[in-house]
């Protein structure tokens, strides 16, 4: 259900009119602090219970991740991976869900007018009244987060628990954490807090540190702070995730083209009705067809 | 002609253009009076079904395509009606038009001139600067129409196809079918424009060679001459 208390930025396939920009409000973030993530699990059952999900079927995968990928009803996943860096074991855990992209290759690539929106804080977020369950978010999207659900025919992600950041609370996830390693407020103050976190890190051995914001997108309102910055696909992040070309091009070329050439031929043949008229075939009587071009 | 005597037909006659319609059902390319059949019932039939699925396809598909065109998906009952919609549809148009193409491909066999329609020729007969006494039953535009309809049905074909099960493809094919069906799709609209034009407003007489059936002599002697003369046995008026 789409918040009916915050403005929308900018929503899927409309041309204009999509938000007033009267009332401004700064960006929200998630933080996530890869580094202090014990893969407990809270976060998965308490966005699992506040959202009303379906339960879905864990999946023994030999590892600590709960099931292979996100899904449907499964909104909010940590991912899992074991590593050995430097002679040590690494156990890379990674809150993976809804990255809540700046410039969003779900909403870019949607053709159901106002079935994906962002709204002025920065989330985005899906309208199931008006999805139609084409898929082509999850083709626009660079990190495979939108899910089509067979049992609805609806797409479904991560709100960002819209509903509660709109009253003022908490994402369920965040509310959940034991460690701390989750934190939510502006994207400014969550930046804040990740560079510490990073200066942290990098005192304690960890050179390559970084926070994961990437640019390609126009930054995320889910930011990740890694231990070992230099190397996101470590933790199953794109190095670089960019929308799609093709959606792009799809989007913003193709369709105006299109338009112009439809629209072109139609005043085309207007044009030629105008200047030539219908052909018709020559007046009985001799003489050849071809003299009723001349006049 | 010359006689005043008021003309009673006999009974049982049919106007010519009656008789035309009957014999029209099974046969073509023969004359009827001051008439001639063109297209027999059976290729008008598979024409107006492409023809149906084509317009089904562009009002479902349009609405998805651009929000400028959303208001089409009332029609059906909503973009969520269209998206269900929109393949099925797909699947009776290429069905047709993969009919159409084998019904007439014999007949679109590309003569060597006919590829200087690509050209500077297109332009000499839209602007009625020059008729070529050459042309058969179908002139190389309508050849290289027939083809491109042929070549874009199993284009949005296939593009179609992934795009309505995108999550049995791959990424890579996802994006050239979003891609594929777009530019297919353009390309379609644009020639279909000018397909209607060409066959209603430009050239009058040529849109009943498709609902009834036949064209006049002096159509045929205009359009198609070479057509004209193998079907009359006569000689055109030129050459």
């Amino acid at each position: 259900m789409p918040s009916q208390n915050l403005e929308i930025r900018q929503s899927s396939a409309s041309l204009r009119g999509q938000g007033s920009g009267l009332r401004h409000l700064p960006n929200v973030s998630k933080y996530i602090d890869t580094s202090t993530c014990i893969g407990c699990k809270a976060c998965e059952v308490a966005c699992q219970e506040w959202n009303d999900l379906r339960v879905v079927h864990t999946q023994q995968l030999g590892s600590y991740q709960t099931m292979p990928s996100l899904d449907a009803d499964f909104w909010n996943l940590i991912k899992f991976n074991e590593l050995e860096i430097d002679g040590n074991l690494a156990w890379l855990m990674r809150k993976d869900q809804c990255m809540h992209c700046s410039d969003p290759g779900c909403l870019r690539a949607c053709p159901a007018p106002g079935a994906i929106v962002q709204y002025e804080n920065g989330i985005v977020d899906v309208n199931p009244e008006q999805c139609i369950g084409c898929g082509l978010c999850e083709t626009g999207c660079p990190f495979d987060v939108p899910r089509f659900s067979a049992k609805t025919g609806k797409m479904a992600k991560c709100t960002l628990c819209v509903d509660r950041v709109e009253v003022g609370l908490e994402p369920a996830c965040i509310k959940s954490c034991p460690t701390g390693c989750l934190h939510f407020g502006t994207k400014d103050a969550m930046l804040a807090l990740a560079g510490e976190r990073v200066d942290q890190l990098k005192g304690n051995g960890f050179a390559n540190a970084a926070v994961y914001d990437p640019s390609g997108v126009g930054g995320t309102s889910v930011i990740t702070v890694l231990a070992h910055g230099d190397h996101p696909e470590w933790y199953g992040l794109a190095r670089d995730p960019q929308v799609p070309a093709s959606v792009r091009f799809a989007r913003s070329i193709l369709r105006p083209l299109g338009l112009i050439a439809i629209f072109g031929a139609i005043a085309g043949v207007f044009g030629h009705f105008m200047g030539f008229g219908p052909k018709r075939p020559p007046p009985e009587g001799p003489g050849p067809p071809k003299s009723s071009a001349k006049t | 002609m010359a006689d005043l005597a008021p003309q009673i037909p006999a009974p049982g006659a049919l106007h010519p253009l009656n008789e035309a319609m009957i014999r029209g059902r099974h046969t073509e390319n023969v004359t009827v009076g001051e008439e001639i059949i063109r297209h027999r019932l059976l290729s008008r039939v598979i024409h107006w079904s492409v023809a149906l699925f084509f317009f089904l396809a562009l009002f479902t598909g349009l609405p998805i395509w651009t929000p400028i065109f959303g208001w089409m998906a009332h029609l059906f009952g909503g973009l969520a009606v269209c998206r269900w919609l929109h393949p099925w549809v797909g699947i009776l148009f290429f069905a047709g038009s993969a009919a159409m193409f084998f019904h007439w491909v014999k007949e679109m066999k590309l003569q060597p001139n006919d590829r200087a329609w690509l050209g500077p020729k297109l332009w000499k007969y839209l602007s009625y600067a020059e008729e070529d006494p050459e042309v058969g039953k179908y002139n190389g535009g309508q050849k290289l129409f027939f083809f491109t309809v042929g070549l874009g049905a199993l284009g949005v074909l296939l593009s179609g196809v992934v795009l309505w099960f995108p999550l049995s493809f791959s990424q890579l094919l996802r994006e050239l079918s979003l891609v594929l069906h777009d530019v297919t799709f353009i390309l379609f609209a644009v020639a279909v424009i000018a397909h209607i034009y060409l066959g209603t407003a430009a050239e009058p007489g040529t849109f009943e060679s498709m609902t009834r059936g036949t064209v006049s002599k002096r159509w045929a002697r205009l359009h198609h001459p070479r057509w004209y003369r193998e079907v009359t046995g006569e000689e055109s008026r030129r050459r």
